[in-house]
C-alpha cells in the first residue's frame, strides 16, 4: 500500500458533481462498487451498513431506471427507503425547491437522492440540509453516478482506464452525462473524444478533460477502445437542432460498418434509455461487443458505494 | 438658512475643477463656488468642515427598477430611495416595468406625485414605449411626456418587431423624445440565464451570447439613424456594443450607451456555485470583455453608468439558477464599483464621477449634476478611501440581493444633500 493510499479517507459530505474528486476518490468508490458487485452476482447478502438509516428518493423529474436503481441499492445496505416523485406533488402546488429541502430536512433523513431539472438544483439544496445529498442528475450539469458506473463498467470490461480511447457521440450540449462520464474517465487517465452535430457541440469541452470535440464520428470512431452513444431526445430532431432523424442516423447512428472502424474489439456503451434505429442499430446494442445491460448493474453497485460512503460510514 | 462647506476636494467632472475649496448653499442652489477656500463663508449660517473628504455633485441614475405600483414587496419609490441617497444618488429614472405598467399620463402623475410626496432624491419617471410593454401598440408618448416623463423604453423586454419600433422611434423623434432600449436579439438570448462560453455549457446552463446584444445593438442604431430618434442603448456590456454606437454616432445618428456599475466589476466567474444573487441581464461576461468595458468607459466612449437597481425578494432569487429572477439591488454599490476602478488604476476620480454626474445629466437636460452657481445643490460628500465590509442585511433596499453581499469595498458616501436638504448622514457621523 502506497503512503497516500494509507492516509486516505474519504471525506466529501455529498456526491453532487465528478468535479471535486480525485482519482483516489474514484478508485475508491469503484473499488467498493467492485465488492459490492460481486457480492450480487454471488448471491450474497452485503453488510446492512445503512441499517436504521432513512435514504429519501426525491425525484422532480420523472425516472423510472435511476430511481429504482438508487432504491435497490440503498435497500440491499439495509436502508429505510421512501421514494417521492415530487415532479406529481406539492411543487405543482407552489412550493419552491427549498421549501421541500427544509421540510424533508425536518424529518431527519440520512441522504438525499435529488434530480431535478434545473442545472444547480441539487447543489442549491445541499446549503439547505444536513444529510448527505447525492445527485441524481440536474438539468443540463451533472449525473456523477452515471460517470461512476460508466468508469467501473469500463474498467472491468478492460481491465484498466488509462490510455484508453473512448468516443462519446450525441447530444453533447444537452447531456450531463457526457460532462460527468468526460470528468470522471479524463481523471482515471483516458483519452475522451466528443463527437456531434455543430448544434450540439457545446464549445469549451477541454475543460470537461475531453481531449478532441469533433463532428467526424467517422474519424473519431479510429481505433475506439470503447464507443458510448448517447441518447438524442426526439424533439431536437424536428428541424430545431437538426434536420431529421434519417440525416442524423446517417452522419452519427452507429452501425456495424462504422463500428468495424473502431479497435476489433471496442465495447459499446449507452447511458439508456435507447432510440434504436437512431442512434444505435439493435443488432449492435444487443451485440456481443454490448455492455449495455452490465451498465445498468453497475449502476446499483455504483450507488451501493456511494450510499455506503455518504451515509454508512467508512468503507 | 445657508450652508457652507468648506475644506472639501471639490469635484466637478463639466468643469474638470479638482481642487480644494468651499462651496456655499442657500436656498436650495449652489451660491458659491470658491477654489481654494479652507475657511468657510464667514456670512453662512451652517458649516461643515470637510477636511479629507471629496465634495462632488449628487450622482444622477438613468436606470432604477422597483416595484410601485404593484409589487411594493420587492421596493417602494421610498425605499429606493433612501438606499440611492445613502448610495450618493441624488436623481433616478424609474422604469415603467410595474404593475400597472406606466404607460399613461395619469400612471406617470401617480409615480411623480408618490415620489415627490414619500421620497428625498429627485425620481423621475420614464414612460413605456408600447401599451403594457407589449411591444405592438405605441404608447401615449406625447401625453407621457407632458406629464413629466423623461424617457420612453420597453424597459427589460426590447420591441421584438423592428417595424413597430421603427414607427415609434419616428413618432418620438418628432416630439423630442428619447427612447432607451435594451439592445437585445431575444430570439437568441431568450432562453439564456447567464453568459454564453465555456462556464456555462460546463455548468449545464443555457448562455446568453455576445451576439444577441450586439445585433440588437446594430437594428436599434440603424433605426435611430433612420428617424433620427435620440436613442439610449441600455446597459451594454460589450466593448463591441460601444463601438458599434459609437459608428452610428459618426454618421451622425444621436445614440448613447449606458452600462451598469456592476459589469465592471464582476465577471462571468462570480457566478461561481450559481450564486442567483449573480444573475443578473445582461450578465457578467467573461473577463476580457469586463476589462475592455472599462476601456470603453477610460476612453469616454460609454456615455452613463447606471445602477441597473433591480430588487427582487427572496422567494425569486432562493431558486436554483436556471428559474430564479434576474436582477440586482445597486443603489449603494455605483459609487464604489466606480471608485474601484480609480483604487485599481484605470480611472482618475473625475473620469470615475463624469458617467454618473453631468453625463446623464446632460441626456436629460437637467440642471443638477455639476458644481455650478445656481445648480441645484444636489452633492455628495465622501471618503474615496474608506473601506467597508458590503453586508446585505445593512442595504437599504427593501430587497437586498446584491451580488456585493460580502465583498469588501474602498469608498463610502457620508452625507447626501438633495435641494441643499441633508437627506443622508452616514452612521458614523452621528
Amino acid at each position: 500500500m502506497n503512503r497516500a493510499a494509507y492516509h486516505y479517507s474519504f471525506d466529501h459530505e455529498h456526491l453532487l458533481s465528478i468535479e471535486g474528486l480525485s482519482p483516489l476518490d474514484i478508485t475508491h468508490i469503484l473499488d467498493l462498487a467492485d465488492r459490492y458487485a460481486e457480492a450480487t452476482r454471488a448471491g450474497i447478502r452485503p453488510d446492512p451498513v445503512l441499517k436504521g438509516k432513512v435514504v429519501v428518493n426525491l425525484f422532480f423529474e420523472n425516472s423510472t431506471r435511476t430511481m429504482s436503481s438508487f432504491e435497490i441499492a440503498a435497500r440491499r445496505l439495509g436502508a429505510d427507503v421512501i421514494s417521492m416523485p415530487v415532479a406529481a406533488s406539492s411543487v405543482k402546488k407552489g412550493e419552491t425547491l427549498i421549501d421541500t429541502a427544509m421540510t424533508l430536512n425536518a424529518m431527519k433523513p440520512d441522504a438525499l437522492i435529488v434530480r431535478h431539472s434545473a442545472s444547480g438544483g441539487p447543489k442549491l439544496l445541499s446549503r439547505k440540509v444536513d444529510c448527505a445529498v447525492i445527485n441524481a442528475g440536474d438539468g443540463t450539469h451533472q449525473h456523477p453516478t452515471q460517470g461512476l458506473l460508466d468508469t467501473l463498467t469500463i474498467r472491468r470490461t478492460k481491465g484498466r482506464i488509462e490510455g484508453l480511447k473512448v468516443v462519446i457521440c450525441g447530444d453533447i450540449a444537452h447531456s450531463r452525462v457526457a460532462r460527468s462520464t468526460t470528468q470522471a474517465l479524463h481523471l482515471m487517465g483516458a483519452e475522451v473524444h466528443l463527437c456531434a452535430p455543430r448544434t450540439l457541440l457545446p464549445s469549451g469541452t477541454e475543460t470537461w478533460g475531453a481531449a478532441s470535440a469533433t463532428t467526424d464520428f467517422d474519424k473519431a470512431l479510429k481505433g475506439a477502445d470503447i464507443v458510448m452513444m448517447l441518447r438524442l431526445q426526439l424533439e431536437r430532431m424536428d428541424g430545431a437542432f437538426l434536420p431529421s432523424r434519417r440525416e442524423y442516423f446517417s452522419y452519427f447512428g452507429l452501425t456495424k460498418d462504422r463500428l468495424a472502424l473502431a479497435k476489433p474489439d471496442a465495447t459499446v456503451m449507452h447511458p439508456g434509455p435507447m432510440n434504436r434505429g437512431i442512434e444505435i442499430e439493435s443488432a449492435i446494442a444487443d451485440g456481443e461487443q454490448s455492455v449495455i445491460t452490465e451498465q445498468v448493474e453497475m449502476g446499483v453497485a455504483v450507488r451501493e458505494a456511494v450510499l455506503h460512503l455518504l451515509a454508512g460510514g467508512p468503507a | 438658512m445657508s450652508l457652507s462647506i468648506y475644506n472639501a476636494r471639490l469635484l466637478d467632472p463639466a468643469s474638470g475643477l479638482d481642487e480644494t475649496g468651499a462651496i456655499l448653499i442657500d436656498r436650495g442652489k449652489i451660491k458659491e463656488i470658491a477654489n481654494g477656500q479652507t475657511e468657510p463663508h464667514a456670512d453662512a449660517t451652517n458649516t461643515i468642515d470637510a477636511a479629507g473628504l471629496c465634495l462632488a455633485p449628487g450622482l444622477i441614475d438613468l436606470r432604477v427598477k422597483t416595484g410601485e405600483p404593484g409589487i411594493e414587496q420587492k421596493e417602494t419609490l421610498a425605499t429606493a430611495s433612501r438606499s440611492a441617497v445613502a448610495g450618493g444618488i441624488t436623481s433616478f429614472v424609474v422604469m415603467p416595468d410595474t404593475r400597472p405598467v406606466i404607460d399613461d399620463m395619469a400612471l406617470v402623475r401617480f409615480v411623480a406625485d408618490t415620489a415627490r410626496a414619500n421620497a428625498s432624491a429627485r425620481i423621475y419617471p420614464a414612460g413605456a414605449l408600447t401599451t403594457g410593454l407589449d411591444g405592438n401598440a405605441m404608447a401615449e408618448i406625447g401625453l407621457m411626456a407632458q406629464s413629466g416623463a423623461v424617457l420612453f423604453t420597453n424597459g427589460d423586454m426590447p420591441v421584438a418587431n423592428a417595424s413597430i419600433l421603427k414607427r415609434t422611434m419616428a413618432y418620438a423623434a418628432s416630439l423630442g423624445a428619447s427612447i432607451m432600449s435594451r439592445p437585445d436579439e431575444r430570439s437568441l438570448s431568450g432562453s439564456g440565464v447567464m453568459n454564453a462560453g465555456e462556464l456555462a455549457g460546463r455548468m449545464g446552463l443555457p448562455g446568453i451570447p455576445v451576439e444577441a446584444e450586439w445585433i440588437g445593438a446594430m437594428r436599434d442604431t440603424a433605426l435611430a439613424e433612420a428617424t433620427g430618434c435620440t436613442l439610449i442603448l441600455d446597459q451594454v456590456s460589450t466593448p463591441r456594443t460601444v463601438a458599434i454606437a459609437m459608428e452610428a454616432r459618426k454618421r451622425g445618428a444621436k445614440v448613447f450607451t449606458t452600462a451598469a456599475a456592476h459589469s465592471f466589476f464582476f465577471n462571468e466567474l462570480d457566478v461561481g456555485d450559481y450564486l442567483t444573487y449573480c444573475k443578473v441581464n445582461p450578465p457578467f461576461r467573461d473577463e476580457e470583455t469586463r476589462l475592455g468595458l472599462i476601456d470603453a468607459l477610460k476612453n469616454g466612449l460609454i456615455d452613463a453608468v447606471v445602477s441597473a437597481h433591480d430588487p427582487q425578494p427572496p422567494e425569486e432569487k432562493r431558486l436554483p439558477f436556471g428559474e430564479a429572477a434576474f436582477g440586482a439591488a445597486g443603489l449603494e454599490t455605483v459609487l464604489p464599483a466606480m471608485l474601484s476602478l480609480v483604487h485599481d488604476g484605470p480611472l482618475s476620480l473625475l473620469e470615475a464621477l463624469a458617467p454618473i454626474t453631468c453625463r446623464p445629466a446632460d441626456m436629460l437636460g437637467l440642471p443638477q449634476g455639476r458644481l455650478a452657481k445656481n445648480a441645484p445643490a444636489d452633492v455628495i460628500l465622501f471618503d474615496p478611501g474608506k473601506p467597508w465590509l458590503c453586508e446585505r442585511e445593512h442595504l437599504r433596499s427593501r430587497s437586498t440581493n446584491s451580488p456585493f453581499d460580502g465583498r469588501r469595498l474602498q469608498g463610502r458616501v457620508l452625507r447626501t444633500f438633495v435641494g441643499g436638504e441633508e437627506v443622508f448622514a452616514h452612521a458614523s457621523l452621528a
